[in-house]
């Protein structure tokens, strides 16, 4: 190839590119919008449905507090606890449930596969920053509170290019 | 006699004591690393004549994880999450091939919109993993153009990625018996226009980057690895096609789904690190194709998972699999005694087998010739440590 020639086409290329929009998400300003409402999964077919695996969802009317959770993320982060709660619910006879260590959460989802009875999610809840690392640890009450899911913004490819929004 | 002269011959007496320079001392080390020399921590020793190179001495290990040993504590579903984390960007390779032994062990195969959706996720990871790759080698010639654009170029398979397995990397989707979910809505018309505009793309970063006149000139040339010497370092991927051995783990030893899909297997004759350079950026083209195709073949509906018990056990035997990885042939095996755990796991890593080729290539070149050469090797220090 001539040098000339392709030293113009690479600076033909990088002027190209002033026109093209911008590709960056401006994000506490935007946010993403995401497939679905997290992962989650169907013990009786045995498969996920696809979304973010962000922060869990624990719904307390169904826990029964069976551990089986617990034990699936033993052998991955040892992130699952199970604690105490003060609620009486009839399928759970022990009062226990699981409480997670966002501290030591891989994210993996497996926890989720293992509950046979429909009661841990994941969300696309994923501002999980903290100061200290005791506010990492998620009791079963904190989360059972379903995250306010605001993004909006989504991947579009136009004539100008790829943007978010 | 003045004292000028007493000076004089004082300086006389001093300079006999000073030691002549031996060979030893005209050659300068040079310690590259331990502290990230770009992709990761690993040190290579180099011994400097001049401006030229006449000995090295790499020293892997740095971030040694012990993952072969994790795999023995731990079954083979929970073994899924930490075995990704060597290469999180493409790790859906990694736990692809982990995926295949196992299934070979337990006498399983796969639905087949299972290994659909695996072969896209494996060639979706494989277009992240050399973009990001990309943008290192481009920044590391001071190319900070190259740099800028696959980073954000990456973000459209990183999208796709986040929408089919729920991660944008290390994305535990992989897993013994099929696949974690199956495709979200609309996935298939999203994918399709976010790789088309990929491929648009990348046809600037010929024009800006491999087209490139200075590029050209610091790559052409630079560390040849004859297809001879290549074969006899063992390397693989990229590396060995580069060096004109047409060999590809996708076609030679099909799995899965990729005895049906219809690609080219991309190599070079020049053999040296314009090729080494240039293979990868083809494959990211060949993978755009192999997409288009699979999301083409594609059956409707049906199963994406083979159901099996959390802790299944391994009957006593052995398995054997490799896949062809973003750097090159990645192969598990895995030995069984009848538990629920792996008796031994064995990983082979094409990062590994690659870094050895680099003393044969940097002795004898120039210092400033040892960035291209360095990161021609698609070299990725915690995958080979592993
Ligand atoms: S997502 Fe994975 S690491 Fe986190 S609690 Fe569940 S099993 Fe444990
Ligand atoms: S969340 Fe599910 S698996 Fe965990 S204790 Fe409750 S019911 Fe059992």
């Amino acid at each position: 190839m001539n040098t000339a020639s392709g030293f113009i086409k690479a600076l033909e290329s990088g002027t190209k590119h002033l026109f093209i929009k911008r590709f960056t998400l401006r994000y506490p300003e935007q946010k993403l919008k995401f497939v679905g409402d997290g992962y989650q999964f169907d013990p009786k077919k045995g498969v996920g449905i696809a979304g973010l695996r962000g922060r869990h969802i624990l719904f307390h009317d169904k826990c029964t507090g069976c551990q089986l959770c617990s034990i699936a993320c033993e052998g991955i982060a040892e992130a699952i606890a199970m604690v105490k709660v003060d609620e009486q619910w009839k399928q759970n006879k022990k009062s226990i449930m699981p409480q997670i260590d966002y501290g030591k959460c891989v994210f993996c989802g497996l926890c989720v596969d293992a509950c046979p009875f429909y009661a841990l999610y994941m969300t696309n809840d994923y501002e999980l920053s903290s100061y200290t690392k005791q506010h990492l640890i998620y009791t079963p009450s904190q989360l059972a509170i379903k995250p306010i899911d605001n993004g909006d913004v989504e991947l579009k490819i136009g004539s100008r290019g790829a943007t978010h929004g | 006699m003045s004292s000028l002269d007493e000076k004089i011959d004082e300086a006389k007496k001093l300079s006999m004591q000073i030691v002549k320079e031996s060979d030893e001392d005209k050659l300068m080390t040079l310690s590259v690393g331990p502290q990230h020399p770009g992709t990761g921590h690993f040190r290579f020793i180099i011994k400097l004549d001049g401006d030229y190179i006449v000995y090295v001495n790499i020293d892997p290990g740095y971030v040694h994880r012990g993952e072969e040993k994790m795999c023995e504590y731990r079954n083979y579903f929970t073994n899924i999450p930490h075995l990704e984390r060597p290469v999180i960007h493409d790790s859906a390779n990694i736990t692809y091939s982990y995926s295949l032994a196992v299934e070979d062990l337990i006498g399983i195969t796969v639905p087949r919109r299972g290994q659909f959706l695996r072969a896209i996720t494996s060639e979706l990871d494989r277009i992240n993993y050399t973009l990001y790759w990309l943008a290192i080698y481009g920044i590391f010639l001071g190319h900070s153009t190259m740099f800028m654009w696959p980073a954000a170029d990456r973000e459209l398979v990183l999208d796709l990625l986040e929408r089919l397995t729920g991660h944008r990397i290390t994305h535990a989707f992989n897993i013994p018996g099929g696949v974690r979910n199956d495709m979200p809505n609309n996935f298939k018309e999203k994918c399709l226009s976010q790789i088309n505009y990929l491929e648009k793309r990348l046809k600037e970063y010929e024009h800006i980057f491999y087209n490139n006149p200075l590029f050209r000139q610091r790559t052409e040339g630079v560390g040849i690895l004859s297809k001879e010497d290549a074969i006899k370092l063992g390397v693989t991927g990229s590396v060995l096609r580069a060096s004109g051995v047409p060999y590809d783990i996708r076609k030679v030893e099909p799995y899965d789904i990729y005895n049906e899909i219809d690609f080219n297997v991309q190599y070079m004759k020049t053999c040296d690190s314009f090729a080494r350079a240039y293979i990868p950026f083809l494959d990211v083209r060949e993978s755009c194709h192999i997409i288009r195709e699979l999301l083409d073949k594609m059956p409707e509906s049906g199963d994406v998972r083979e159901k099996l018990l959390s802790n299944i056990k391994g009957p006593p035997g052995e398995s054997f699999k490799r896949v062809e990885s973003g750097r090159g042939a990645l192969s598990y095996h895995i030995v069984s005694d009848g538990t629920s755990r792996p008796y031994r796991v064995k990983i082979s890593t094409g990062s590994f087998r690659n870094i050895l080729a680099l003393p044969f290539l940097l002795v004898g070149s120039m210092l400033g010739d040892m960035p291209p050469i360095y990161w021609s090797l698609n070299y990725w220090p915690i995958e080979a440590d592993r």
